[in-house]
């Protein structure tokens, strides 16, 4: 006796006809509505390539980074002594962009451009994985499910915000998403064919050793590795385990060595910052109001894998990122640390939909036309509708153009928002017009900037022109601009500052004695004793405003 | 390969100690709080789904974890 499941000779009338046309409409608007946030993420990533100074506070430092690679030279240096300039992150992504500033020299497009590209493949990954592909054991391949996850993941605003910046934190997510992809891949073919394919794991470690070597935090996704592994075979994990162990801690040593123990002040210490509870709390309440639907799918697919099948290593990955993602709570993190986990939930809702629909097409539903009715229009119906909704969660959207503007109008959504200027060293500003709207609520990420901001910035590196020295300055980017050095990095001063692990003396003697023209203040990061020296011996000339931020223009007294 | 029995008793090993670890920090007298803290008191309830997690796995068996 035949099963009553999918039968496509089936005829319908007119009006189940029209109804049986539901997941097509559903999934297509799906498609539709992610391609948009595509398209979005596209202008949003070539404005950042156009603008030459700071968007994200950080990225000049970074560009610094590349550029002290290019030189040969670490970035890993002595806080106390002039230009008072380190890096606390790994090398990586740095040594990545070096032959692009090698060839044009240091432009903020460099690193903007190799990051917006990992986010690229990170999301071509997520979709590999959806669709089954290279597994032997799979639920059939839906490519409109594989490119709708892939699409998720960049459509989240975190990934939106951070993606086309000069920041390492996606690179990472890159290579941990590859790493756990090209895991769960070997083993699946491991067990198919009962036999060890060791260079492939071998490539996992790599690219592991990759993610951590471009960011600390990936150290989640390589505990979550080890745990897949020891469940699947404990005396081999141990065993990859070591070696792993012994390559990672050699390299730290080497890098610790060369650059006299500056790496480990530079990258270990100065990362120890406070923990904010409120931070993380208000962190975790968004990124799950925004991203509900790939969350809970991806939550409720892990616990039927714990007690039903058996875990994956994309469960394992999603709970170890989850709970690595209460870092984002300490001082100077932020959403950016929820981006592993938004990739993991998008790779096991993927694989949870996938499964779900091929259960639904392969169950026995009684009569054919349940079958047809249940299993192709029903449930992929709904998939649809639920990418829809989780589609309506993330909204993000630049009104800066007339077009944007009007499908902002069409779709019902506000052409913009009011938003007071950012300022530590001003009166306040009034709130004003931001032609860009996000379900953050107000934020000053993802705001494509524009040629007043392009020329607020020439503006500042056109006062500190005016003297003869480099600036002191919060922000890299205008020292940059002018060919001259980028003196200190003010975060990192602040975190050595407060773990007593920088001396000071010979930066405030500088200021005391007003050995820099200019000092330029966006959101005095400094610790408190440069600020007050700062305060006692330069006074604010100019105001100037740029990405909605009030930089302070300072003069000697 | 780890059942899902030996991974329920993982569970309920890893809970039984961080909540013993708790405890400890009053031991120590490394606490900031009199009584139960509340990162104590989040930590213990973090052990407490940790064991009940770890039980209920215990009773499926050599079923692959």
């Amino acid at each position: 006796m035949t099963t009553p499941s999918y039968n496509p000779d089936i005829k319908l009338n007119t009006w189940q006809g029209a109804i049986a046309l539901l997941p097509k409409i559903t999934i297509g608007l799906a498609l539709l509505a992610f391609i948009g946030y595509f398209i979005i993420y596209v202008i949003y990533a070539v404005e950042l390539f156009k603008f030459p100074f700071d968007y994200d506070q950080g990225e000049g430092f970074e560009l610094m980074d590349t550029v002290f690679f290019s030189r040969g030279e670490w970035p890993y240096r002595d806080n106390d002594a002039y230009p008072f300039y380190s890096s606390n992150y790994p090398p990586l992504f740095h040594v990545v962009i070096v032959p692009l500033v090698w060839l044009f020299g240091p432009h903020y497009w460099t690193g903007r451009l190799v990051s917006f590209i990992g986010t690229l493949i990170t999301a071509a990954a997520i979709g590999y994985a959806v669709s089954g592909r290279g597994l032997k054991v799979h639920h059939g391949h839906r490519a409109w499910l594989a490119v709708l996850c892939g699409l998720t993941f960049l459509a989240s605003n975190y990934v939106y915000h951070v993606g086309p910046l000069f920041r390492q934190h996606m690179f990472m997510v890159m290579f941990e998403t590859l790493a756990v992809i090209l895991l769960a891949v070997t083993i699946d073919r491991e067990e198919a064919d009962g036999r060890r394919y060791n260079k492939s794991l071998l490539g996992v470690m790599i690219l592991l050793l990759a993610a951590g070597y471009t960011k600390q935090l990936a150290y989640a996704t390589v505990v979550a590795v080890f745990i897949f592994l020891f469940l699947r075979n404990p005396k081999r994990a141990i065993l990859w385990a070591i070696p792993f162990a012994a390559v990672t801690g050699l390299i730290f040593l080497g890098i610790n060595v060369a650059t006299n123990g500056e790496w480990m002040l530079n990258t270990v210490t100065a990362n120890l910052n406070p923990f904010v509870p409120g931070q993380a709390e208000g962190l975790f309440r968004q990124w799950f109001n925004l991203h509900t639907l790939i969350i809970v799918v991806a939550a409720i697919y892990s616990i039927y894998q714990l007690y039903a099948t058996r875990l994956s290593i994309y469960a394992i990955w999603f709970v170890v990122a989850t709970v690595n993602s209460v870092t984002a709570g300490k001082w100077g993190a932020g959403e950016s640390y929820f981006a592993t986990a938004i990739a993991a939930a998008c790779i096991l809702t993927g694989l949870a939909f996938n499964h779900l629909l091929h259960l639904a097409k392969i169950r026995n539903w009684q009569s054919p036309r349940r079958a047809v009715w249940l299993g192709t229009v029903l449930v992929p119906g709904f998939v649809g509708l639920l990418f829809l909704w989780q589609a309506s969660r993330l909204i993000h959207m630049p009104t800066h153009t007339p077009t944007l503007a009007a499908i902002a109008n069409v779709l019902g959504l506000p052409t913009g928002v009011m938003i007071a200027p950012q300022t530590s060293c001003s009166a306040a500003r009034p709130p004003e017009a931001i032609p860009y709207f996000d379900a953050v609520g107000a934020t000053l990420l993802g705001r494509p900037p524009n040629a007043a901001d392009k020329s607020a910035g020439q503006q500042i590196a056109a006062l500190i022109a005016q003297g003869d020295t480099a600036a002191f300055s919060e922000d890299a980017g205008f020292n940059l601009y002018l060919g001259r050095d980028v003196i200190t990095n003010p975060t990192q001063l602040l975190n050595l500052y407060n773990n007593n692990a920088v001396d000071l003396t010979q930066m405030l003697t500088m200021l005391d004695e007003q050995a820099f023209d200019t000092v330029v203040l966006r959101a005095q990061f400094y610790p408190g004793p440069v600020l007050d020296m700062i305060g006692q011996r330069y006074e604010t000339t100019d105001l100037v405003q740029m990405n909605g931020f009030v930089y302070c223009i300072m003069r000697p007294r | 390969m780890v059942t899902k029995r030996q991974l329920g008793f993982i569970f309920i090993f890893l809970g039984v100690g961080a909540a013993l670890g708790m405890f400890s920090i009053d031991f120590l007298g490394a606490g900031q709080f009199q009584g139960i803290g509340p990162a104590q008191r989040q930590g213990l309830i973090v052990s407490a789904i940790a064991i009940l997690l770890g039980l209920t796995l215990l009773p499926l068996g050599d079923r692959p974890a």
